[in-house]
């Protein structure tokens, strides 16, 4: 039994269905992310397990217990806003301690609890400062502080850290996922950026037009997409369109100015739109002297402009019918625009899908 | 660069503009405090015309009454306006702009009116002789409406999610509203109340209508017109005038340091992320 469940968990508004049908099992020392672009519904399914919004079907199940109908504050769960929601008029202290006092916690208690939330976040100093005199950052960890103090049995994140700047937000990412391993408990995090979910999470949870596109461990999220959509939404992709010819135990597929190989696709039929994608970084590059074939899963290009990203280089790529764009470690042959590369990459690494659904 | 006719204009008209709206009360307030009372330039200072408004029983009854009517008619019509505010706000749809529309709609109804069509309501449906009771439930429909309309600008900048982040941490909605909401928003409740309390303790076209027998002081004061404007009457509306100045006064005050003492100014919060 786990320790989270949705069970066909669907939310109407109007006519149209911001979460729909979906299922997960989340156990108890797992962090959890729902991954997808705005609008997709992951906000609302967060906030239907927090009880902020009652499902119009399904149930969800908290520790075993049916909490479909209970309120929020009868959930034991707590939650991080992106907007971090501290209670403007209270000092940090005071926002520390309101799970606290709704829990009815002896007073001595209650200091332990706070000092240790001020000791892991480094709060300690500014306790008497109100929300508005605290920096982005500080303002992030008191509202996390204010997540964590009361030991909820789950913790519900909802972008927390979109309002930061980049390092801020790759510190606290490592800081977020360290709390979450020393308490055990569940975090469900929600984001429309791939890198946090890849960074923090044990499994991830791809949300589009309200429906679990697929649920599974991180690394097969990024290396075996299921579906187009993830395809192109995790990661960074070259798209490549033809039609599926199966030969074998193989399958090859026309894209006109390129052939790709690839490992057969019993799914799909012979003669199938097909479209193809290749990660950045699964793109090799070699010079036209040491690789000249120019056959399956390789093709002629000069470099257009490159991108230095410290450690590693990405390569934007001109080629017979596009651009496409190679990302390649630095400690590997540097080129610079205006080379004449030989652009090629593994059968194994070619994600195919039916045409009609990348379309979507 | 001394001369400079722009500056010189704008401080006429300011000048011009408060004197045409300060000069009458003014006078009255000479008028009340001088022996010369007709025409008091320049005052001959006395207390005459004050202590004799102090010593007319009837003038006391009606302040008593006044008072009366202001808190009762300010204390329902901000709890009535204040939940009807918070509803519309906390569950805002596409009807939102019909139900404001029609809360505010008594504003533009002649208080004349609206007296008369409730003294005919109050007694024939709800069977209520004229009496403080059916003045109150008169003089709520009016100041409903306003009340409405001063805590909706005040509280369009309230972010009602913080009372989900409240729920969230376990808070019942009525904890959520005393610790969290309530804190945030009583600067907006209390300028609806001040106001509404002045407004009808000041009313004559509605309550004249329901009052019956029951004096107030604008309808003392309006009944005594008809026996000539007498200097008590200078003296009841100086004393009128220097308690709604008072009480307004204290709302400024109020609203001033409140705010920047609670701090609770949501664009100052998103500036600082």
């Amino acid at each position: 039994m786990s320790y989270i469940s949705l069970d066909g968990v669907s939310k109407q508004y109007g006519a149209a269905w911001a979460v729909d049908r979906v299922a997960m099992a989340i156990e108890k020392t797992e962090f959890v992310s729902l991954l997808g672009p705005s609008g997709s519904g992951k906000t609302t399914l967060l906030r239907i397990i927090a009880g902020l919004e009652k499902p119009t079907n399904g149930r969800v199940l908290i520790g075993g217990e049916d909490v479909t109908d209970l309120p929020p504050h009868k959930r034991g769960v707590a939650m991080v806003f992106q907007e971090f929601l501290l209670f403007p008029h209270r000092t940090v202290r005071e926002n520390l301690a309101f799970p606290l006092r709704m829990l009815k916690l002896p007073k001595t208690e209650m200091d332990e609890r706070i000092d240790w939330v001020l000791g892991i976040l480094s709060l300690r100093g500014l306790e008497g400062r109100y929300p508005n005199q605290l920096s982005g950052g500080q303002q992030q960890r008191v509202a996390l502080g204010r997540g964590l103090v009361g030991r909820p049995k789950a913790l519900l994140l909802d972008e927390p850290l979109a309002n930061l700047d980049r390092e801020l937000r790759q510190e606290m990412e490592v800081e977020i996922r360290k709390h979450q391993t020393a308490l055990g408990i569940p975090f469900i995090y929600v984001t429309h950026n791939q890198e946090e979910a890849l960074s923090m999470s044990d499994r991830i949870a791809v949300v589009r037009n309200g429906r679990i596109e697929d649920f599974a461990p991180r690394a097969e999220i990024y290396d075996r997409p299921k579906t187009a959509f993830i395809a192109q939404f995790v990661g960074r992709s070259n798209r490549f369109v033809g039609v599926l010819k199966r030969e074998g135990a193989t399958a090859a597929i026309d894209a006109g100015a390129v052939a790709l190989a690839t490992a057969d696709r019993p799914g799909l039929k012979d003669g199938a739109p097909v479209a193809a994608y290749v990660k950045n970084e699964k793109i090799r590059l070699r010079t036209p002297e040491t690789l000249h074939a120019v056959g399956a899963n390789a093709l002629a290009a000069t470099v257009k402009h490159v991108i230095l990203r410290g450690p590693y280089a990405e390569y934007v790529l001109t080629w017979a019918a596009g651009e496409m764009i190679a990302s390649r470690p630095r400690a590997e042959v540097e080129f610079s625009a205006g080379d004449a590369v030989v652009a090629h990459w593994d059968p194994a690494d070619v994600d195919v899908f039916p045409e009609k659904e990348a379309a979507a | 660069m001394r001369f400079r006719p722009g500056k010189i204009a704008l401080i006429a008209t300011v000048v011009v503009s408060y004197l045409f709206l300060y000069l009458p009360i003014v006078h009255i307030g000479l008028a009340s405090l001088s022996r010369n009372s007709s025409f008091p330039y320049p005052p001959h200072w006395s207390f005459a015309t004050m202590s004799r408004l102090l010593g007319n029983s009837l003038y006391q009854t009606a302040l008593g009454n006044s008072l009366l009517l202001g808190v009762l008619v300010a204390t329902l019509s901000t709890a009535l306006a204040g939940a009807a505010t918070i509803g519309l706000m906390r569950h805002a749809g596409r009807k939102t702009t019909l139900f404001l529309a029609l809360f505010i709609a008594p504003l533009f109804v002649a208080e004349v009116l609206l007296g008369i069509s409730s003294l005919i309501f109050s007694g024939l449906f709800l069977g209520l002789q004229g009496n403080l009771g059916s003045a109150v439930l008169a003089n709520v429909v009016h100041c409903f409406s306003y009340a409405l309309l001063i805590m909706a600008t005040q509280l369009y900048r309230y972010d009602w999610r913080l009372d989900d982040a409240a729920m969230v941490f376990g808070a019942t909605p009525a904890r959520t509203f005393f610790e969290v909401t309530l804190p945030l928003i009583w600067p907006g409740l209390l300028g609806a109340f001040i106001v509404t309390f002045i407004m009808a303790f000041n009313n004559l076209e509605i309550s004249f209508y329901l009052l019956g027998a029951t004096p107030t002081l604008p309808s003392v004061a309006w009944g005594a017109l008809r026996y000539g404007v007498k200097p008590e009457l200078y003296a009841l509306a100086t004393c009128v005038n220097l308690v709604v100045l008072c009480v307004l006064a204290v709302m400024f005050v109020l609203m001033r340091t409140g705010l920047a003492t609670f701090g609770h100014r949501p664009e100052r919060e998103r500036a600082a992320v």
